[in-house]
């Protein structure tokens, strides 16, 4: 199991890192094989070990397993500049970013020792927390936020077949670097995030 | 070299861990054992047992280097080794790992990464015992550095997996937690003072088997910003190895208590008194504290941060001290 943990981790940052590339080098400008092209070379560059480790393995050295909202977003990053077509909403992205702002809000300044609260330790099996859980991903569903639904439905899945190392909940929901992407575009403006056409150039 | 911990295993034995290097926090810093035979009264030449390589190829991610080890027994009896190590940055970056050896230090398991933080799961140390929860989980004190300084106390499974946890302290002022537990339900916690003077050793108590702690409170001795040891002989005192100063790492000092740490004596000096050998570098820490099955008493520390030193005393002559 502490193989297949450590591949599921390693295939989440090697993700991010194709998302991030893709991302900042705004690949769906190129033309499509060229796309493919780059992104197959990038994938290699991510798993493929350079001396002892991938860069894979050094990013999650640096940043640990990422949890399922980073993945769901890398995933969708890396299908839209692809094919150039956008996978999610406008209104879902903001709710998950709304959500995942105020669950950093909540979790880490605690998690950094300022108090004699932790809400990290609900995550390790808490009825009230898995309770709160549910409740928000039941309005996120009448609310038709299907985004929302999605990361928490991917990160339970997860987490109770322990792919990470982690058995707490809120590694597979959040982790910071997804909370600083939702606290940057929720303040930034908003023409920085606009969404990209559905036509190839 | 820096940081020992250890414990007794079969055939009369003691086995102890440190990690050496270069210089501290560098990545030629592995972990090293040696062992001791009670009866013989010698050490076995050291032999490497982690290296930074070894790790990082285990675990799967890069690493900078390697720190405090811990070493004790889960539930199962076998001998469980929890190591610091570092992929970004200082010991604030840190995170723990877990081996677990079945045939007594001989061979180890690959090392497992516990996962203890939500923020990239750094800023999590070791440094005191680990200790059997009734249920068998493990209890493994730890501490985090990561902008404040406070300490707590993971529950482990038995396959090493973190499943809860209990805060110890909170705030910037209060790190290395060493928990003694007297019973089921009573135990008593020693940590290491960061704060602002005056430098004493904290200590905090549970009476509900670690569910709750009270807060962290000042006690009358010293501390000068460094780690203590401290374990509870059988039938009776409770000891405490310390840096019996405010500002300095010079004595090293052993202090008794028949009340369960209300009130203490100093029962002797190890390091510092007038006619005791100087380091080169005059600091004497990381003392490590632990009584064998016969009885004895052993301590290790840190001798001039170039040697680990080990003492040994029996309950005639602690007895037998002023």
């Amino acid at each position: 199991m502490n193989s297949a943990n450590a591949t599921l981790g390693l295939l989440g940052c090697g993700l991010a890192s194709l998302a991030a590339v893709a991302t900042a080098i705004r690949l769906r400008r190129l033309p499509v094989r060229a796309r493919y092209a780059v992104m197959l070379a990038a994938a290699l560059a991510a798993f493929v070990p350079i001396g002892e480790l991938s860069i894979a393995a050094y990013v999650r050295g640096a940043t640990g397993d990422l949890s399922a909202a980073t993945l769901v977003l890398a995933g969708a990053a890396c299908f839209t500049q692809v094919t150039g077509r956008a996978l999610i909403g406008h209104r879902d992205k903001q709710a998950l970013c709304w959500l995942l702002a105020l669950a950093a809000a909540f979790l880490y300044p605690f998690a950094l020792g300022w108090t004699r609260f932790d809400p990290y330790a609900l995550g390790f099996g808490s009825v009230e927390f898995i309770t709160a859980l549910l409740l928000m991903t039941l309005a996120a569903w009448r609310a038709r936020l299907n985004l929302v639904v999605l990361v928490v439905v991917v990160a339970a899945l997860a987490y109770l077949l322990g792919a990470y190392e982690s058995r707490n909940l809120w590694d597979y929901l959040i982790d910071p670097l997804v909370s600083v992407y939702a606290l940057v575009r929720l303040l930034a403006p908003r023409t920085v995030f606009r969404q990209p056409t559905n036509q190839s150039p | 070299m820096h940081s020992a911990t250890a414990a007794e295993i079969s055939g009369g034995r003691l086995i102890a861990f440190w990690y050496g290097g270069s210089r501290e926090g560098a990545s030629d810093v592995a972990l090293y054992s040696s062992v001791y035979s009670l009866a013989q009264n010698d050490w076995s030449p050291e032999r490497v047992v982690v290296t930074r390589e070894f790790a990082q190829k285990h675990l799967r991610r890069s690493l900078r280097k390697l720190g405090n080890p811990v070493v004790g027994r889960d539930s199962k009896g076998r001998l469980c080794l929890y190591f610091v190590s570092v992929s970004v940055g200082g010991w604030a970056g840190s995170a723990v790992n877990r081996m677990v050896s079945e045939d007594e230090g001989e061979t180890w398991s690959p090392p497992r990464r516990l996962v203890a933080s939500p923020f990239f799961n750094i800023s999590t140390l070791v440094k005191g015992a680990p200790l059997l929860f009734s249920d068998g989980a493990v209890g493994l004190p730890v501490y985090h550095e990561l902008l404040g300084k406070f300490g707590e106390l993971l529950r482990l499974d038995a396959e090493g997996h973190a499943i809860g946890k209990t805060r110890l302290s909170w705030g910037r002022s209060s790190l290395q937690p060493v928990i003694v537990a007297r019973s089921d339900k009573e135990a008593v916690g020693f940590m290491r003072y960061a704060g602002d003077p005056p430098n004493r050793i904290l200590m905090l108590r549970t009476g509900d088997g670690g569910v709750h702690w009270n807060p962290p409170a000042k006690t009358a001795l010293p501390n000068p910003n460094a780690a203590i040891g401290s374990v509870l002989l059988s039938g009776g005192p409770l000891l405490l190895a310390f840096n019996n100063a405010e500002e300095n790492r010079e004595d090293l000092s052993l202090a008794l208590s028949q009340d369960f740490g209300n009130t203490w004596r100093i029962v002797h000096r190890f390091e510092g008194g007038a006619g005791s050998a100087q380091a080169p570098v005059p600091e004497y820490s990381y003392p490590w504290i632990m009584q064998d099955r016969a009885g004895d008493v052993h301590v290790l520390y840190t001798w001039g941060r170039s040697r680990i030193k080990h003492v040994r005393f029996n309950r005639v002559w602690l007895e037998g001290r002023p």
